[in-house]
């Protein structure tokens, strides 16, 4: 399977970094590493100039996850139900699909229609934050003793390339810092998501003042040397993954403002808008473009137990335009076909409105909208009745969503993780496609 | 001014005929309780009274308005809003009824007729909900307002615009006519209330009622907006209503309260709280023509109804409802209260001393 | 018996095998006293003839050097200070080895590094809710230092309620893990049992013949009745609590219209328990009311205390024979460690076997066991490939495995290495014990070993560099203050070097334990050479880059 010339342990050994890195630069790497600091650096670092970005990025999978933390209200939203004693105040629109309808509080979003799937039967069962949260992206009900990875964890896992300098999995969130350990579970730190903030990187992503590029060159060039003589009797897959690493954050380094959508063109600042949401969307487009595998947009927030009617003004009007922006954008540059796009939350909201005007967790029956690599355009899977207190027809729940998202990349759900220590299928075994919304 | 019972939203309209021998019947607020119920099948939001004491009218989770008899047991249903209807207002001195929804149009009816009759004309008054409706004295004019965070006045006649008020930056909750006429204030949901003159078009000054408005920043939403508002009938005083001190924006764990302004100088006089702090919100407000401020409330304990004199803090009455309250109106008897509760139910409550034993 | 292993160890080459013969013999006369072979002695016979029968050439011994970091570090957590490396490289004696392994094993650091090690075993890293972390730590250490066998250990801590004052540590375990009957029957199934029988919870494991559902629930059993108790008053602690009744069914998912099976608690491959009947309202010997915590007549909790934790549980001596092996080797003979089932067969059957066996016999003496596996050729081999190898399998041992530094290894490695824990040593001056200075270094370590610890809750993962950990190493602002100079520090003491040679026999022996060679000298100094304007900044680029490197990373 790769030419290492080592006992191979780590999970790392599935691509040879090697023959990546010496396919990208189109040369020989050899022993590649000890070159003189600004050469070397220069030569890695057009792995992440636009236009092999662009290559890379057209061939490559990627994953773009839009969290609507706290339930968003699918009678607010995908499956409208007006002038029902459940609907509320507002009315339908039609869409760019006929005879699809959603919520008059998304009208960019329903020109963008033609591009989303939605499924409109969701019984997760789960009405809980934390184990809606759980079922929803790691596909696996939440149980005591047992952690699966997020979606993101899993296709950073099985897709992104060994080599990327970019982090594989990153969660655009205000006020976001720090690694997410918990998405990852068993597949260990690296797969986890880091949360950043708009124009933030990473913590210490910026060589600190009081360290010169020069500086800091010289002495990878010594840690390399020393690196070299130690692993020429004694190398595996850890010292090599070890020491590429600093190679990969020097590179990051160097571009560290991937991370900071000021530097996107001030006219789609402006198309984007200038609030949170809007920036954030214009970052996951800027992130996706520079090939990050997957990226994690949250938000906040929809868990409106009062006024419900209100604050689905509030936050839809955040949400719709910057969304249906970015999907139409990552059309117009061919990218869609290879992003696999959700809309997810923890649950839906209750049918009933209660008296403070507000809608209550429901994981009975609500929505979720897909579109992108390997899902269908404009289709409407399963129904519920009249009112939206149950579902009439194809019921599913995180399980099925979850084998689906993987069907849509390519990856088989009924497989086992490669490379674990023990064998762990990546879908839950009980799960099954939801096929109709694959193409 | 006893002839004059100007309630806000309700004009000023000759009493309800009574025989110069007797006295006339003072309220008691502190005997208040219900004498009856008028039962709908979706929840109710908004409700007002006729100048003539006859009717009243409810909007509710749906698409009707219904106009039931004060005094008796019939029920007229109109029909042809296509979704909730929050603002209503009674044209004094006329026979109109101006309506608006939940997707921005502006009905006007003639109540009084039976069977109900179709609008007399729709208008789209503004692109969003219409959030209130206001008639003033003269009952020319109508004054809408709504989530596009314009005001605009309407001639009552023909629903022609007559003028359109910009400025406002957040949804505009409420609107009211000063009882003199020729001036308006209008509260936004960040409790800036602007006072109109309308003889120019200007916002001549700002009044405010901030204490309404909370930033949530653990849900990134402002919660807000005088839910009710009114003038005293002398024009002395604005009572704006709605919640304050919000811990928590998307459980509505905050305080009913309402804040009381001096018109002439336009400083925040009073906040009128429940003496133990209401988990809710006051949905509306009203001025009795005896001087003193009544307000209903809905929350996680259910509803209230509260009497307070406009100089003192807490109420000197608390009368506790068996429901979420949504909205009041003051009868023109001065006696009789008519309550939108959230449970379909539109209750009939009487001040008046009760009938000696 | 002895013949046999001699001749081949004289199939060797002659420098390695004379070592090897010596430390053969100090071995064995070490145990002359008794009649059979050492333990040691037996490692060496089965991995070798396993070595001899696939053909595989071994490495040879490990360097001095190589041989005194790893002993440190798997005994102590962390590297031997300037003057401790020195002194141990320059000793003459041929038994050193030995004796170092001898006082390290006696000292008090070793009591500690125990006690992170099944620290992090026992909790994996679990936020400490219940129970106070430097009440735990003291409890595992103190149990260390005592040398308490390590069944004991576990009954304690399997027999533990909380409600015991110098015992309520040990309810960490259950406490911790908020008494989840789930929770606790797949970790105890997996840290004491060496099973990872999660899959079995919902049907026989799909994959794995032998890890039953009816072995998830007979364990099951022992912990459905427990819940943690909150006492009404104020500022008293939680206790794990157990009722009298609660029974326990179990069905597969897979089996459709399959019916509810009852089951008693039992070990996996063992009979259901014979459990005593009370009538009603005899159960409790403290019955349950409002704000009082029951105590039951007969005990789950009790009976597993007793009975898991006995030579007679095979499962229990593999489990812990596996795991102290995987400790110093660097892997388990069954690898994962929580992985032992028939279809997944030890690297070596017959050496766990006897592993296992034997450390019975030695009563579970940690101490003990950890001796034999330290004296052993298989532990003392070099990292380094035999000439003319490429790569050798690491379940053979012919080669020692390199083993990435615990977070907590590698901060206190590098605190040491920096010569941090120095500057601690001589500010505490006369008054210096490994407790206080423990306690100077502990709040130093905290950032560092968060970054590179894996997530709570979780088995340890395979090796992996992530993208914090790295920058935490490159920009952070913590090791950043480390390697800069100050008082004692050793950039400090590198400052006050003039010579080359002795700034690199400084540098090398200070933060990789070993004398640098003639090239790395050269090197260094023809590096010093052109920096003579800003040398302080080129001292400190040269700590970085060996705290940076492989070498420190990783145990080899």
């Amino acid at each position: 399977m790769t030419d290492c010339n080592y006992a191979c342990r780590s999970p790392e050994h599935g691509i040879s970094r090697r023959s990546l890195l010496a396919g990208l630069i189109g040369g020989s790497v050899g022993a590649g590493l000890v070159d003189s600091g600004l050469g070397h650096i220069a030569g890695l670092s057009h792995l992440i100039r636009p236009a092999v970005a662009g290559e890379l990025a057209a061939q490559q999978k990627r994953v773009l996850v839009f969290f609507m933390a706290g339930g968003l209200s699918q009678l607010e939203s995908w499956d409208p139900k007006p002038g029902t004693d459940t609907g509320g105040p507002f009315r339908a629109i039609p869409t760019s699909v006929p005879g699809v309808q959603i919520s008059e509080l998304l009208p960019y979003t329903a020109q963008q229609m033609h591009r989303l799937s939605l499924v409109r039967s969701v019984n997760t069962k789960e009405d809980d934050h934390g184990k809606g949260a759980t079922f929803i992206e790691t596909g696996r009900r939440d149980m005591p003793g047992q952690r699966f990875p997020t979606l993101g964890s899993a296709v950073s896992r099985l897709l992104a390339p060994a080599g990327a300098a970019l982090p594989g999995y990153v969660h655009i969130q205000p006020g976001g810092a720090g690694v997410n350990k918990a998405d990852a579970a068993f597949l260990g730190p690296k797969f986890a998501s880091i949360s950043i903030d708009n124009g933030k990187p990473p913590a210490d992503l910026l060589r600190p003042d009081g360290l010169s590029l020069a500086s800091d060159l010289a002495r990878n060039d010594l840690r390399r040397k020393a690196n070299q003589r130690f692993t020429s009797r004694r190398r595996t897959a850890e010292t090599e993954a070890y020491a590429y690493s600093y190679d990969q954050a020097l590179q990051l380094m160097e571009r560290a403002d991937v991370f900071d959508v000021t530097k996107e063109p001030a006219a789609d600042q402006e198309r984007y808008g200038s609030h949170d949401f809007g920036r954030h969307c214009l970052l996951a487009r800027r992130l996706l473009e520079q090939g990050m595998t997957c990226v994690k947009v949250s938000h906040s927030n929809y868990d409106t137990h009062f006024e419900n009617f209100d604050f689905h003004i509030e936050q839809l009007g955040e949400f719709d335009r910057p969304f249906a922006t970015l999907i139409d954008d990552l059309a117009q540059r061919g990218m869609l076909d290879t992003t696999l796009v959700l809309v997810i939350s923890e649950f839906g909201r209750t049918p009933n409105i209660n008296p403070g005007l507000g809608r209550d967790h429901w994981g009975s029956a609500w929505s979720v909208a897909m579109a992108g690599c390997g899902i269908q355009k404009g289709a409407v899977i399963g129904k519920t009745n009249e009112n939206g207190t149950a579902v009439a027809d194809r019921e599913v729940d995180g399980r099925h969503l979850f084998h689906t998202y993987l069907a849509a990349l390519g990856l088989d759900p009924k497989g086992n993780y490669p490379n674990l220590n023990r064998p762990i299928p990546i879908g839950d075994p009980a799960g099954e496609l939801i096929k109709e919304l694959l193409v | 001014m006893a002839d004059e019972q100007t309630v806000p939203a309700q004009s000023p309209a000759p009493t309800t005929a009574a025989p110069a021998a007797q006295t006339p019947i003072v309220a008691d607020p502190t005997q208040v309780r219900q004498v009856k119920e008028f039962k709908h099948n979706r929840p109710l939001f908004a409700s007002r009274i006729d100048p003539s004491g006859r009717f009243v009218c409810t909007g509710a989770q749906d698409k009707l308005v219904a106009r039931w008899d004060v005094d008796g047991d019939k029920k007229l249903e109109f029909a042809g809003h296509e979704s909730w209807v929050r603002g209503m207002a009674f044209q004094p001195g006329g026979e109109l009824l101006l309506t608006g929804d939940y997707t921005g149009k502006l009905s006007a009816w003639r109540y009084a007729a039976d069977p109900a009759q179709p609008p007399v004309y729709t208008i789209e008054a503004h692109k969003g909900w219409v959030r209130a409706v206001a008639f003033s004295p003269d009952g020319a004019t109508v004054a809408t307002c709504g989530n596009d965070k314009l005001v605009r006045l309407w001639s009552a006649a023909d629903g022609k615009l007559v003028r359109e008020l910009g400025g406002h930056e957040s949804h505009v909750y409420n609107v009211a006519f000063h009882p003199t006429g020729g001036h308006l204030a209008s509260c936004d949901l960040k409790g800036v209330v602007k006072h109109w003159d309308l003889a120019t078009g200007m916002a001549v000054r700002q009044l405010d009622a901030s204490v309404l408005w909370k930033y949530d920043p653990t849900f990134k939403a402002d919660i807000g907006g005088a839910r009710g508002m009114a003038f005293s009938p002398d024009g002395a005083w604005l009572a704006t209503s709605g919640i304050t001190e919000v811990s928590n924006a998307f459980a509505g764990i905050g305080f009913a309260v309402i804040a009381l302004f001096d018109w002439a100088s336009g400083e925040r006089k009073q906040v009128l709280r429940p003496k133990e702090n209401f988990q809710g919100v006051a949905w509306a407000v009203a001025f009795h023509p005896a001087g003193f401020v009544m307000a209903v409330g809905g929350g996680g304990g259910g509803g209230a109804l509260w009497f307070f004199k406009p100089d003192q803090p807490n109420p000197f009455f608390e009368f506790k409802l068996s429901n979420n309250a949504r909205d009041l109106a003051l009868h023109p008897d001065g006696l009789r209260l008519a309550i939108a509760h959230f449970d379909n139910t539109l209750r009939l409550y009487d001040m008046s001393p009760k009938p000696a034993a | 018996m002895i013949a046999r292993p001699f001749a081949r160890l004289i199939r060797l080459s002659p420098a390695p095998a004379a070592l090897a013969l010596l430390a053969f013999v100090c071995v064995w006369t070490d145990s002359s006293a008794a009649q059979e072979p050492s333990l040691a002695a037996l490692i060496d016979q089965q991995v070798n003839s396993e070595l001899a029968a696939k053909g595989i050439t071994p490495a040879g011994p490990s360097s001095d050097a190589e041989f005194l970091r790893r002993i440190y570090l798997d005994l102590t957590g962390t590297i031997p200070t300037l003057g401790e490396a020195k002194a141990f490289l320059d000793d003459p004696s041929p038994i050193k080895r030995q004796q170092l392994i001898e006082r390290l094993l006696n000292s008090r650091e070793f009591a500690r590094q125990m006690q992170r090690v099944f620290d992090v075993l026992l909790m994996e890293r679990r936020p400490a809710n219940r129970v106070p972390q430097a009440q735990w730590d003291d409890y595992l250490r103190l149990s260390f230092a005592a040398n308490k066998p390590w069944d004991q250990l576990v009954r304690e801590i399997l027999a533990a309620d909380g409600a015991e004052g110098a015992l309520r540590p040990a309810a960490r375990f259950y406490l911790d893990r908020e008494g989840e009957p789930n929770v606790l029957t797949r970790d105890v199934g997996r840290l004491l049992l060496g099973r990872d029988m999660q899959c079995a919870q919902c049907h026989d494991h799909p994959l794995v013949d032998g890890y039953l559902q009816a072995d998830y629930f007979g364990l099951f059993a022992f912990f459905n009745r427990g819940f943690v108790f909150t006492p009404k008053e104020q500022n008293q602690p939680v206790l794990y609590a157990e009722k009298a009744e609660g029974d326990v069914a179990f069905k597969s998912v897979f089996v459709a219209g399959a019916t509810d099976q009852p089951t008693r608690p039992h070990l996996p491959g063992q009979k259901e328990l014979e459990e005593p009947q009370y009538e009603k309202g005899q159960e409790y010997s403290v019955a349950p009311a409002d704000g009082v915590r029951p105590v039951p007549k007969y005990s789950r909790r009790a009976q597993l205390a007793t009975l898991l934790p006995r030579p007679e549980t095979m499962a229990f001596k593999r489990n812990i024979a596996n795991r102290l092996w995987a400790l110093l080797m660097g892997r388990g003979l069954v690898q994962p460690l929580d992985m032992d089932h028939g279809g997944n067969l030890a690297s070596h059957p017959d050496l766990l076997v006897l592993l296992a066996e034997r450390f019975a016999v030695m009563k579970f003496d940690v101490k003990a066991f950890l001796r034999e596996i330290a004296l052993s050729q298989a532990y003392q081999r070099s990292s380094e490939l035999p000439p003319g190898v490429e790569s050798l399998p690491p379940e053979s041992y012919a080669v020692a495995q390199l083993k990435p530094l615990s977070p907590e290894q590698l901060g206190l490695a590098v605190l040491q290495a920096t010569g941090i824990t120095d500057v601690h040593r001589v500010n505490l001056g006369p008054a210096l014990n490994e407790q206080l200075l423990h306690e100077r270094i502990a709040g130093s370590l905290g950032s560092l070993v968060n970054t590179f610890a894996g997530q709570a809750g979780q088995p340890e993962q395979d090796f992996q560099a992530t993208l914090e950990q790295v920058l935490f190493v490159a920009n952070g602002a913590v090791l950043r203050s480390w390697i800069a100079p100050q008082p004692g520090n050793l950039a400090d003491r590198l400052n006050k070097l003039p010579e080359p040679p002795a700034v690199a026999e400084e540098l090398y022996l200070s933060v990789l334990t070993r004398r640098p060679t003639p090239e790395e000298v050269a090197d260094l100094t023809s590096y010093l050479q052109n920096r003579a304007q800003d040398r302080p900044i080129a001292l400190q680029e040269c700590i970085w880059a060996l705290v940076a490197s492989d070498e420190l990373r990783f145990n080899h």
